[in-house]
């Protein structure tokens, strides 16, 4: 890494807290599946040292795009990449990337250990890390029973030892929390949080908002198979706001102005006080001598974005890689026949 | 590594609780059919010259070829079966996702499978021949017949086990062309043991098809392969034991090739 002599001494830093993360890209990803588009165009990264969501309602090309990325499914055209290689040209697949697609991937006769064993095998990883990795997600003991009797949190803990097996650099998990109860769902965002902090790579998929919105850094929404939004979680819910009713517009952003608020006046000519501290807000205005008529929390941009997308799509619940139905009386039938097949 | 491949899928196969119940099956069959069939040759055929039967003369290399491979037929089924099921659970219990991730080169993976398969061919079919030996040596001795008549009883033995590797990769073929499990061993072991037999036996009416068709189909092949004595169409045409060898070689590498080549295109979601 040490393009010049100056650099040198940063090297050092650089080791400690060494960047082991990969960038994941993916440039304009399609998939048609006969003459229906589950993911069309589809252009986005993601970066190193963050946990990026990746979202959209169900049906709206995620797992599809998770499974081009990973070489499983073939994409019509376009590319998806991790640290520039596709995954299948990758040297070491399981100490590269991990992943965990849905939670239903185990034979029901074979045990939870021994279906880590045969990844390992195949990975030429030990069998000491499979046990580490049991005790790490927390079923060392219900590891050694057979897979057919396993709860929906035990598939899902047994799905990330299997991922994290080839201690990877970049982390791929599908609906991660589904089937979590709250506790395993604290400790998973603890968990998510650490790895990313030693620089990993993690990409979380989910169909809510609410499920991920205070454990991630980065956003992608996807809809329709297209993007819809990225960015940076902060940037993307923009700052907190609150509608205010008043006597006099003007004399209250004065004052609100001296207690350090800004506010403006949005497209509907509805005044916005950019915070969420209603109280200042009403003692501002109570010492400005101004009547409060209506004070209301301003939803993020975001959530009314998510909730319009997840709105208009429900049609399709539990479908995996169905188009959204927002031209219904084109796609009925696509919709209903995809559906039958799940 | 394609050997890191093969040792998953042989940590696959023995990680549930068919491997035994296969072994087990093979090594009853090859128990029971062999004292089965040594008693009625040795015991009832001299005799067999009274009603319906020509007295004919039985080989004694035919002889024992039967006695060590009366198992076969269930073996080969089971082999068949252990194909079928190594591909088709992966199907069933989207275990194939976690193949391909480990392995992402897919004809490595499926080539682990087919090497695998064989392996695990050669284990059963060793249980298969040691057992048959063991009882049918003895009761040979014990009623009079030579329990090694000549060197071609070996040679009878190791192409047993080429036998039941071919029907594995059958079935591995099969499994893959019909993903749906429970369909494909339907399939797979219904035309093994009941449309086969039906069709040889409805072409043994039409005597073209009788002496130009039966020889090639799999059954047939296999027990040209082994060398057997013929009970049932004691008139057909019957290939040499390479013939017999080969025949069922393409069955193996054009339904596994089929397989493969599918298998290794295919979306997997």
């Amino acid at each position: 890494m040490a393009r010049a002599g100056w650099i040198e001494p940063m090297t050092q830093t650089d080791l400690t807290t060494r960047v082991r993360g990969e960038r994941i890209e993916i440039a304009g990803l399609t998939k048609h599946f006969g003459a229906f588009k589950a993911v069309d165009n589809l252009t986005f990264s993601v970066e190193p040292g963050r946990i990026t969501g990746f979202l959209g309602p169900n049906g709206a090309g995620k797992t599809t795009t998770l499974r081009m990325l990973l070489g499983l499914v073939r994409p019509t055209s376009g590319t998806a990449s991790i640290g520039g290689h596709q995954y299948a040209d990758l040297p070491n697949p399981l100490g590269t990337v991990g992943s965990a697609l849905e939670a239903t991937g185990f034979h029901p006769g074979r045990s939870g250990r021994n279906h880590l064993r045969v990844m390992a095998a195949a990975a030429g990883i030990p069998d000491s890390r499979v046990d580490e990795m049991l005790e790490l997600t927390g079923i060392p003991a219900a590891a050694n029973q057979r897979a057919g009797g396993y709860s929906m949190g035990m598939r899902q803990r047994l799905g990330l030892a299997a991922a994290l097996l080839g201690d990877p650099d970049v982390l791929i998990l599908d609906e991660p929390a589904n089937g979590l109860d709250p506790e395993g769902i604290r400790w998973l965002r603890g968990f998510l949080r650490h790895l990313a902090g030693e620089g990993r790579t993690i990409l979380v998929s989910s169909h809510m908002l609410s499920e991920v919105e205070q454990t991630i850094d980065d956003l992608v929404i996807i809809a329709n198979g297209t993007l819809v939004r990225q960015g940076p979680i902060a940037e993307l819910t923009g700052g907190q706001g609150s509608y205010v009713r008043t006597s006099d517009n003007d004399r209250l952003i004065g004052a609100l102005r001296i207690a350090d608020v800004t506010c403006h006046i949005d497209a509907e000519g509805h005044l916005v006080a950019e915070t969420s501290d209603m109280r200042l807000i009403g003692d501002v205005a109570l010492r400005a001598g101004l009547p409060i008529w209506e004070l209301k929390e301003k939803r993020s941009d975001l959530e009314d974005l998510y909730f319009s997308l997840t709105e208009g799509t429900n049609r399709n619940l539990g479908e995996s890689h169905a188009e959204p139905g927002w031209a219904p009386a084109e796609r009925d039938a696509v919709i209903g026949q995809e559906g039958a097949n799940e | 590594m394609i050997l890191h491949a093969v040792t998953s899928e042989l940590r696959k196969y023995f990680t549930t609780r068919m491997w035994w119940g296969m072994a087990a099956g093979i090594v009853a069959a090859a128990a029971l059919f062999t004292g089965f069939l040594a008693f009625v040759f040795i015991r009832l055929a001299p005799e067999a010259g009274g009603p319906g039967m020509p007295a004919t003369e039985v080989d004694p290399v035919q002889l024992a070829n039967s006695v060590y491979t009366a198992g076969l037929s269930v073996a080969y089924v089971l082999m068949l079966t252990i194909g079928v099921l190594q591909i088709g659970a992966e199907y069933r219990h989207k275990t194939i996702t976690a193949t391909f991730l480990t392995t992402p080169k897919r004809l490595q993976a499926l080539g682990a499978k087919v090497i695998a398969l064989i392996g695990i061919a050669i284990i059963n079919g060793l249980l298969s021949i040691i057992t048959a030996v063991v009882v049918g040596a003895v009761m040979m001795q014990a009623l009079g017949a030579d329990p090694f008549p000549s060197n071609e009883v070996f040679r009878t033995m190791a192409l047993s086990l080429l036998v039941l590797a071919v029907w594995a990769l059958i079935g591995l073929g099969v499994g893959i062309l019909i993903p749906n499990q429970v369909a494909a061993l339907i399939i797979a072991v219904g035309v093994a043991w009941i449309v086969e037999p039906l069709v040889s036996l409805g072409l043994s009416f039409w005597e073209w098809g009788a002496q130009h068709i039966v020889q090639f189909l799999p059954t047939q092949a296999t027990s040209a392969a082994i060398n057997t004595v013929d009970s049932l169409n004691a008139g057909a045409a019957k290939l040499s034991w390479w013939g017999g060898t080969l025949t069922l070689l393409a069955y193996a590498v054009v339904l596994a090739g089929l397989g493969i080549w599918r298998a290794a295109r295919e979306d997997v979601s």
